[in-house]
């Protein structure tokens, strides 16, 4: 397909091998024919740099609403060339990326998100324009990927429920700022834990055990929030988790056909939030 | 945003250059003005971060540059002047050209104005100048994509090409698009007749004979080595003291300059030559001269189109010569031009300036009381110029007001131009009906070609005397000084060279160089559709219609295209693959060798450990190598390129251990 620029160099070609047949000038016409073959080969050029290019993978971390879903689509040139400026273009966004010979390359495509649940991507085109933008070449793409969209949180939520059960004043290891024990390191233990010092001292890494005072811990319940918009208890609930989570508090989630033990961690929360965003109203 | 960046800006700046380059050179000094400032001046902004100007400033310069314009040219209908305006728009349109659309803009029109010269000149170096911009600009539009594909972003582009490969690509490209290219060219159907007019301009300077003469005319033409026209002869050639290519005849004299006569210009000859028997038939190149005479031997029994055949046997064109100009033509050299001379062609033949040379009409009419007779009295003349000292020589000094009677007693040292207008004042004073023919005398025969080529120096200048009954006879007074003129023209008549570069052997190399440049005229520009019917001829197609040919070119094209396609799909853009990639992918090759195949999924550790079990005897060299590449990718600190390198050259597995 022609670019607008491609429509007026056609325009323009056909201009000079009009002249130069009606001023029977051979060079002119000469010229105009060979911007034409030219411009015939780009075309050829511009398929060949596009075929064969997988689309490997899209993947989308969770937003929470109203932020934009970030698809990273994965192209991978299994071929010996490079491919250049190859463009991801959705509605909404363009990206565009060279890749190099048995490269892969990643092209992201941001995505409005307007409610919770799971967003499917839209329809998006790679195409490409090389070599001389006169013509594009492009594929659609119907990506079967969704990204997990949160409830937003909400803006003033009320302070965190003290009605905490179960390890109520245990403290809860591994996690927090007080500084419980030593232990050998365990892969898995986050370095900035890693006792340097001490470790020094014995030719042995040791991680530092810590442990969160937590006198307290909190039961986020959505029949404790008595009545009201669903959407608007969700966005609380979702505010409080993350709020829970800065303050290193355990919490606890009771959902109508979900509930999690108090905990805390990324993976809790992350859990938290899921049943939240799938939640059925 | 938009920005296409400082690099390619600069492309844009070389490609509008190029393209401009031949129309430059040939504007007047304001217009030139008009148009480097602007490009001067975006230049520098590039370099020196200007700000860009403000409108008002903008659509000042472009209205002073239409008012230079104006101002300059006169009106702006000609087509140098219109070119001029395209030139000098674009120019201006720089100063703005901050986005890629612009550029772009720019990059297409230069393509444009580049076609456009064509139309002034198309000899043989102007292919090569049509290729540098064609390859400039396809460069630039190539960097403008880039640019446009990365205006979303900030970072630059990842794979970034050295100049060699993009130049390299861009001439690829246009190497491949030539088969296609001129496929068109030779089946595309032409047109008999032009679609619109051509307007009747003249462009550059003219060259050739011009339209009176006066001492010195000739001369500058001696100094000029280009080609006049190309004659090739369907018969034998005549011989060179035959080869008088008639041109602008003259008439009238003042005493220092002759002028062509109103009747001899404008009424056109009563009864024409038939092409009889012993005529010469020929077909002459002429090159573009921007004038109107047309060229042929004595006397043309034939009459190109739009041109007419005068009552002293000039042959003018309605339209000057301003492209390469192809004409047959039939001359009968045993015709005998107007047995009888009446009315005021007669006392025009005859007249002469009474007050001036007195010394000269004083011999004259001594002579003519001692010879009556006509022949006679030429013959006298001619041995006269034959037996004194007098000398053809292009350092001819200068003539006082009575310029015969210092020519014939004093000087006696000039050329062609000397003798002929002193003998025709000589025969006037003494009653014969004289005229001045100019044109061209001689050429060099190309055995390779089969044409005699006639260069601007081989200008020439001669009388006709007019006899009761035999009519207008051709007396070449120069002749008689240097026979040697007529016989193998007029620089071998010289003693002195003309200038530094000026040799024989120069000379004949540069006549055997010209049969390149009247293929050149014959296969490119002449190319229309009396060639294109040839061409078909001994297929047995002698009349194609339009249809066929397109049928034609669609079948070649597609043939051209089938062998084309595998070529193009192979070519890489511009860019270099990664060294590090390369020695990786032949250390692969070398384990496939010996059985061992990788997995596509492999890191390269992985696959080292692999390769190690099924290769125990080169497991060092594996793990060495896997090491290497592994280092070189990831590494904040990469090895040389020429570690890898080196240790995957010296890899090499044994099969058997395997």
């Amino acid at each position: 397909m022609p670019t607008r620029f491609g429509l007026w160099f056609g325009f323009l070609l056909a201009l000079m091998t009009l002249g130069g047949l009606n001023f029977n000038n051979n060079m002119t016409l000469m010229l105009g024919f060979l911007l034409a073959a030219i411009a015939q080969l780009t075309t050829l050029l511009a398929y060949r740099n596009m075929v064969g290019i997988q689309v490997d993978a899209i993947r989308a971390r969770p937003v929470f609403a109203e932020e934009s879903a970030c698809f990273k689509v994965l192209l991978k040139n299994p071929e010996e060339r490079n491919r250049f400026a190859i463009q991801a273009e959705s509605p909404e966004a363009v990206d565009c990326a060279d890749i190099e010979a048995q490269n892969t390359q990643q092209l992201i495509l941001p995505q409005i998100t307007l409610q919770r649940g799971w967003l499917k991507m839209e329809p998006f085109r790679i195409e490409n324009r090389y070599p001389l933008g006169l013509f594009r070449a492009w594929s659609v793409i119907i990506p079967g990927a969704q990204c997990l969209v949160y409830p937003k949180p909400a803006l003033s939520p009320p302070p965190l429920p003290k009605t905490g059960r179960g390890e109520f004043g245990a403290a809860h290891r591994g996690e927090g700022d007080h500084f419980h024990g030593l232990r050998e390191f365990q892969p898995g233990d986050p370095l900035r834990r890693i006792a340097w010092r001490t470790s020094a001292r014995h030719q042995k890494l040791y991680s530092r055990v810590m442990e969160s005072p937590s006198e307290e811990a909190c039961e986020l319940n959505w029949y404790l929030l008595g009545g009201g918009d669903t959407e608007e208890k969700l966005s609380i609930l979702t505010a409080w988790i993350l709020r829970a989570e800065r303050m290193q508090i355990p919490y606890s989630l009771e959902m109508p056909g979900a509930a999690l033990p108090a905990d805390l961690g990324e993976d809790h929360r992350d859990s938290c939030l899921e049943i939240l965003a799938l939640h059925k109203s | 945003m938009n920005d296409p960046g400082r690099k390619t800006i600069l492309w844009v700046i070389a490609t509008l250059t190029l393209a401009m380059l031949p129309q430059v050179a040939s504007m007047p000094l304001p217009v030139l003005l008009a148009t480097v400032l602007p490009l001067l001046w975006r230049t520098g902004s590039e370099f020196n971060n200007w700000k860009p100007l403000p409108a008002l400033i903008r659509h000042g310069a472009t209205a002073l540059g239409l008012v230079t314009l104006f101002m300059s040219y006169g009106d702006l209908s000609g087509r140098r002047a219109a070119v001029s305006l395209l030139t000098v728009m674009l120019a201006l349109k720089m100063i703005e050209c901050y986005r890629i659309r612009d550029a772009r803009l720019v990059v297409s029109f230069s393509l444009f104005l580049c076609a456009t010269q064509f139309l002034f000149a198309q000899g043989i170096l102007m292919p090569v100048y049509g290729g540098a911009t064609v390859i400039l600009a396809l460069v630039t539009l190539t960097q403008l994509q880039r640019s446009e594909a990365w205006s979303h972003q900030e970072n630059p582009p990842v794979v970034k090409a050295s100049l060699w490969a993009e130049l390299g690509f861009s001439f690829r490209l246009l190497a491949l698009a030539v088969p296609v290219g001129l496929a068109f060219f030779v089946l595309f159907p032409r047109l008999a007749s032009p679609l619109w007019g051509i307007p009747e301009t003249t462009l550059d300077s003219k060259s050739g004979l011009s339209d009176s003469m006066s001492p010195g005319s000739i001369q500058s033409l001696f100094m000029d080595d280009s080609p006049a026209f190309r004659a090739k002869f369907s018969g034998p050639v005549p011989s060179a003291e035959n080869l008088y290519w008639r041109g602008p005849v003259f008439w009238r004299f003042d005493g220092e300059t002759w002028k062509g006569g109103f009747y001899g210009r404008n009424i056109e000859t009563a009864d024409q030559p038939e092409p009889t028997e012993g005529a010469w038939d020929y077909t002459v190149q002429l090159e573009p001269n921007e004038r109107k005479w047309l060229f042929a031997l004595d006397y043309p029994a034939s009459v190109p189109p739009d041109t007419r055949l005068t009552m002293d046997f000039q042959l003018i064109r309605r339209q000057p010569v301003i492209q390469l100009f192809q004409y047959g033509i039939i001359s009968n050299p045993d015709f005998i031009d107007t047995p009888e001379l009446r009315g005021p062609l007669l006392l025009q033949a005859l007249d002469f300036p009474e007050n001036r040379n007195p010394r000269t009409r004083r011999l004259v009419e001594n002579w003519r009381r001692e010879t009556p007779g006509d022949p006679e009295f030429v013959n006298r003349v001619l041995r006269y110029f034959n037996q004194e000292p007098f000398h053809y020589s292009l350092e001819a000094p200068l003539l006082g007001t009575d310029s015969v009677d210092d020519f014939l007693f004093d000087t006696r040292t000039g050329f062609c131009e000397h003798y002929a207008s002193t003998f025709a004042v000589m025969m006037r004073m003494a009653g014969i009906p004289t005229r001045i023919v100019t044109g061209y005398q001689g050429g060099w025969y190309s055995e390779l070609g089969k044409y005699v080529l006639v260069r601007q120096s081989d200008a020439h200048a001669w009388t006709e005397v007019w006899f009761p009954e035999r009519g207008w006879t051709r007396v070449d007074p120069t002749a008689a000084v240097s026979p040697l003129r007529v016989q193998q023209g007029s620089l071998s008549a010289l003693s002195s060279p003309r200038h530094l570069l000026d040799y024989a052997w120069l000379r004949g190399l540069r006549n055997s160089a010209d049969v390149v440049r009247q293929r050149w005229n014959d296969w490119v520009i002449e190319y229309g559709a009396h060639r294109q019917a040839e061409l078909f001829a001994p297929l047995g197609l002698d009349h194609m219609s339009p249809a066929m040919l397109v049928t034609i070119l669609f079948f070649v094209i597609a043939v051209v295209s089938a062998i084309l396609f595998p070529i193009v799909l192979r070519i890489k853009g511009p860019g270099r693959k990664d060294p590090v990639q390369r020695a990786w992918q032949k250390f692969l090759k070398r384990l496939a060798r010996v059985g061992f195949e990788s997995l596509p999924s492999d890191g390269a550790i992985e696959l080292a450990a692999a390769a190690s079990i099924r290769l125990p005897a080169d497991s060092a060299a594996i793990h060495q190598i896997a090491q290497i590449y592994t280092r070189s990718r990831y590494s904040a600190h990469p090895p040389p390129f020429s570690d890898l390198k080196q240790a995957v050259d010296k890899f090499r597995p044994n099969k058997n251990t395997a």
